[in-house]
């Protein structure tokens, strides 16, 4: 129903002549834009509309939904072990794996920087695993490398690293870490933006090259930083294709690896009870909402953009 | 629903008639090219549900959960149905039982239920209160029932409809491997009539296994909701109340996990990262990867050792309780269910009779799903068995007559709870909660379940 309510038209019923031919315009407007309107709409609102009605019922996929008001939230917060279990899991991960895979896509992109030859080469081959990243195909190998009797087990005798609770954890973030091309792109493109009379200036005055990055790169580079790590907070709090499959879809050993998103999964799809797995989302979209905002509010304090000072750089 | 639209479309049009002329042409086109996409996108969701047909033939799914040995001998029975019937298409698949229960809830939720589908014992109130079986006695002309044993045909009813029908009777068993144990100086009781034995005299021939061989004795029963079924009732309780609640307290599940926990820790059975493994496939076990020397699991899949294990294996009864009750029951397994919305019922019907009557069939399929429930096959049956049928049809004769009756069908709720049995029981083997913390977390997960 939603669908139908392309605003335009519909307001247009006063219209003054003089606005007519903008009116027209707006009228094709929406024809050109209805594929989208109409996805966003039917893919996206009405879904979303329908998953926080379900939010308040009991639905079980199988029988009609009865409203039973805040008890799928309550029960979320006061009912079940395993939901705060996931909440950690899944906090646990986002430390780990976005400030790795952040820092090592800089790394990795201030080496290309500097690189003479062969860049374009490398910038590919360092952003092929991103290519791949959302592939179950990867993250299956990625199990099978970790397993017990996998190739790192007999390589280097760690054991089955994804059927121990502290190592499993660790086994998926290095999938995520591992996948660092998209931020190092953005990084690379960054830094070529950052311009070449600073490092200059700094040389002249004998700077070191570890104060260069300190007092050059990083606050120049800090916008990009800031866009990067809001990126990606978002998106490794939404992880579970590598969770599922590397712990075979149960989140083990021992919760250790059951993400939000994988719990939510298994609420839904195996325990059928939708109704919950949708409290649980607009609960994830909630704190995802929250923390993307604290990002903003604490930018002010350390992202620099060069155009809000006096003369900035161009 | 593209219909409904279009004339809200024209609704409003009407009440604001005074709009200019190109403007409400572009809306039309709007409205129009809204009900075009609709259309499409409607047109591909409700499109056939499976039960196509191709060719002229018509094309049914068969889906069933198993190892590769039932895999091979259904898919030759399916095949002997195609030559009888050539007008019937069978698309068959299977997985191992942890990915089959989750495919096929997926797919029942999505509207998408396979047209023939092998079933639990609980899954059955499930799928039969949440419409998606179909009630087989629609089409009692095709598929017969007139041989089954009317206490286990009742299994598959429910509110006095038949909407599944078992296809064979289980139960379950200490699989081991009989040179190793004799290697160890072991003989397991063969025979529940000379008493069987307890959890405790279990308990010793694992630690004396541990001893003898250095391998742990068995896999740790701790994550085993079967197991614990069993234990509860060699104490006289049950899973699930008449009026299904929690037959149990915390403290029997305390008490249940301190016991194999205790286990673990001598290191006569599994340990956590061994345990932690298991799928419901016998390739996943520790007896079937050869990290321990015997496993509880039902007698019929027990088949699928015999690819792992070189040796072969045999079957002792379960433990039983201190006073030599036996826990063990026999269990309507695998029951054969139509999808309610099935193109084709009455050849989907036919498909079940096929399976579960037809004397050719029964030769092939053996006692691959448990020893068949139609009474005359299973006597015309019984002398023709060969191999490891043979050493299932000889198992259970040792327990006719022994057992209690079997207890009702489980809640709803049953077939998630068994997941969390498992993953509850990982935070204790794996030593991140005492047995009575992940008891009291079973318990509370449980009643919110089982309200639900």
């Amino acid at each position: 129903m939603t669908t139908t309510e392309t605003p335009a038209p519909a307001r247009t019923a006063q219209a003054t002549p003089e606005q007519r031919p903008k009116r027209q315009r707006e009228g094709a407007a929406w024809v050109f834009l209805s594929p989208w309107v109409l996805g966003a709409c039917v893919l996206t609102l009405l879904p979303m509309a329908v998953s926080l009605y379900l939010s308040f019922t009991d639905y079980d996929m199988f029988n009609s939904p009865n409203w039973v008001g805040l008890r799928n939230y309550t029960q979320m917060f006061t009912e079940d072990p395993r939901y705060w279990r996931s909440v950690v899991a899944t906090l646990t991960y986002v430390v780990i794996a976005v400030p790795l895979q952040l820092g090592l896509a800089l790394v990795v992109a201030l080496a290309l920087k500097n690189m003479k030859r062969g860049r374009a080469f490398y910038r590919s081959a360092f952003y092929a695993p991103s290519l791949l990243g959302a592939s179950m195909s990867v993250a299956l190998v990625w199990r099978a490398l970790f397993n017990d009797g996998g190739t790192v087990d007999n390589l280097f005798g760690t054991g089955g690293w994804i059927f121990r609770p502290g190592w499993a954890l660790v086994t998926v973030a290095l999938l995520t870490v591992w996948q660092f091309g998209a931020p190092m792109v953005i990084f690379l493109a960054g830094l070529q933006q950052i311009p070449g009379e600073l490092y200059e200036a700094a040389e002249v005055d004998s700077a070191s090259r570890w104060r260069q990055f300190r007092s050059i790169t990083v606050p120049m580079l800090s916008p990009v930083i800031f866009f990067n790590l809001v990126l990606q907070t978002i998106q490794a709090f939404q992880v579970f294709t590598p969770a599922f499959a590397v712990s075979g879809g149960k989140g083990g050993p021992a919760d250790s690896t059951l993400f939000y998103t994988l719990y939510l999964y298994d609420r839904g799809f195996v325990a059928s009870h939708m109704g919950y797995a949708s409290a649980m989302a607009w609960v994830l979209l909630l704190v995802i909402g929250a923390v993307t905002a604290i990002l903003f509010r604490t930018s002010r304090s350390w992202v620099f953009y060069a155009s809000d000072t006096e003369g900035g750089v161009r | 629903m593209p219909g409904n639209r279009t004339r809200t479309r024209t609704g409003k049009k009407s009440r604001t008639g005074k709009k200019p002329r190109r403007s409400r042409k572009a809306a039309a086109a709007v409205a129009t090219g809204l009900a075009v996409a609709l259309c499409a996108a409607l047109t591909a969701c409700l499109g056939p549900d499976g039960s196509t047909s191709a060719g002229g033939k018509v094309v049914l799914r068969y889906t069933w959960w198993g190892n590769p040995d039932r895999a091979a001998r259904t898919q030759a029975a399916v095949d002997l149905f195609e030559k009888k019937h050539p007008d019937v298409d069978v698309q068959t698949s299977f997985a191992g039982y942890d990915a089959y229960k989750q495919k096929l809830a997926t797919q029942a939720a999505g509207g998408d239920a396979p047209d023939v589908m092998q079933l639990d014992y609980r899954m059955i109130d499930q799928y039969a209160s949440g419409g998606v079986l179909l009630d087989l006695g629609t089409q009692r002309t095709t598929l017969r029932t007139g041989e089954f044993e009317p206490g286990l045909l009742a299994t598959g009813k429910l509110n006095g409809k038949q909407y599944a029908v078992p296809q064979g009777r289980g139960t379950e068993a200490v699989v081991h491997d009989p040179t190793q144990w004799k290697e160890a100086g072991l003989e397991p009781p063969a025979d529940a009539s000379a008493g069987g034995w307890t959890w405790d005299q279990w308990a010793d021939a694992m630690r004396v296994l541990k001893k003898k061989t250095g391998k742990p004795g068995g896999t740790d029963p701790g994550q085993s909701e079967d197991a614990f079924e069993v234990w509860l009732r060699g104490q006289g309780r049950s899973l699930y109340t008449e009026g299904h609640e929690l037959g149990f307290t915390v403290d029997d599940l305390t008490r249940w996990w301190t016991f194999t926990d205790g286990l673990r820790r001598e290191g006569v059975v599994s340990p956590a990262e061994q345990t932690t493994q298991l799928d419901g496939s016998v390739e996943n076990t520790p007896l079937g990867r050869g990290k321990a020397l015997s496993d509880m699991n039902w007698d019929a899949p027990a088949s699928g050792y015999l690819a792992l294990i070189p040796d072969g294996i045999a079957l002792a009864p379960m433990p039983s309780g201190p006073d030599g009750t036996p826990g063990q029951y026999f269990k309507p397994s695998m029951f054969m269910g139509v999808a309610a919305d099935t193109g084709s019922p009455e050849q989907a019907a036919l498909l079940v009779d096929f399976m579960l009557n037809d004397r050719e069939a029964a030769a092939i399929l053996g006692a691959t799903r448990g020893i068949p429930v139609n009474e005359s096959i299973r006597e015309e049956l019984a002398p023709k068995l060969k191999d490891f049928d043979k050493t299932i049809y000889a198992y259970q004769a040792t327990l006719e007559g022994k057992l209690a009756t079997p207890p009702q069908a489980p809640p709803s709720g049953d077939s998630a709870l068994q997941t969390t049995f498992q993953r509850d029981y990982d935070q204790v083997s794996y030593e991140r909660m005492s047995p009575r913390e992940a008891a009291q977390d079973y318990v509370t997960e449980a009643k919110a379940e089982l309200r639900s």
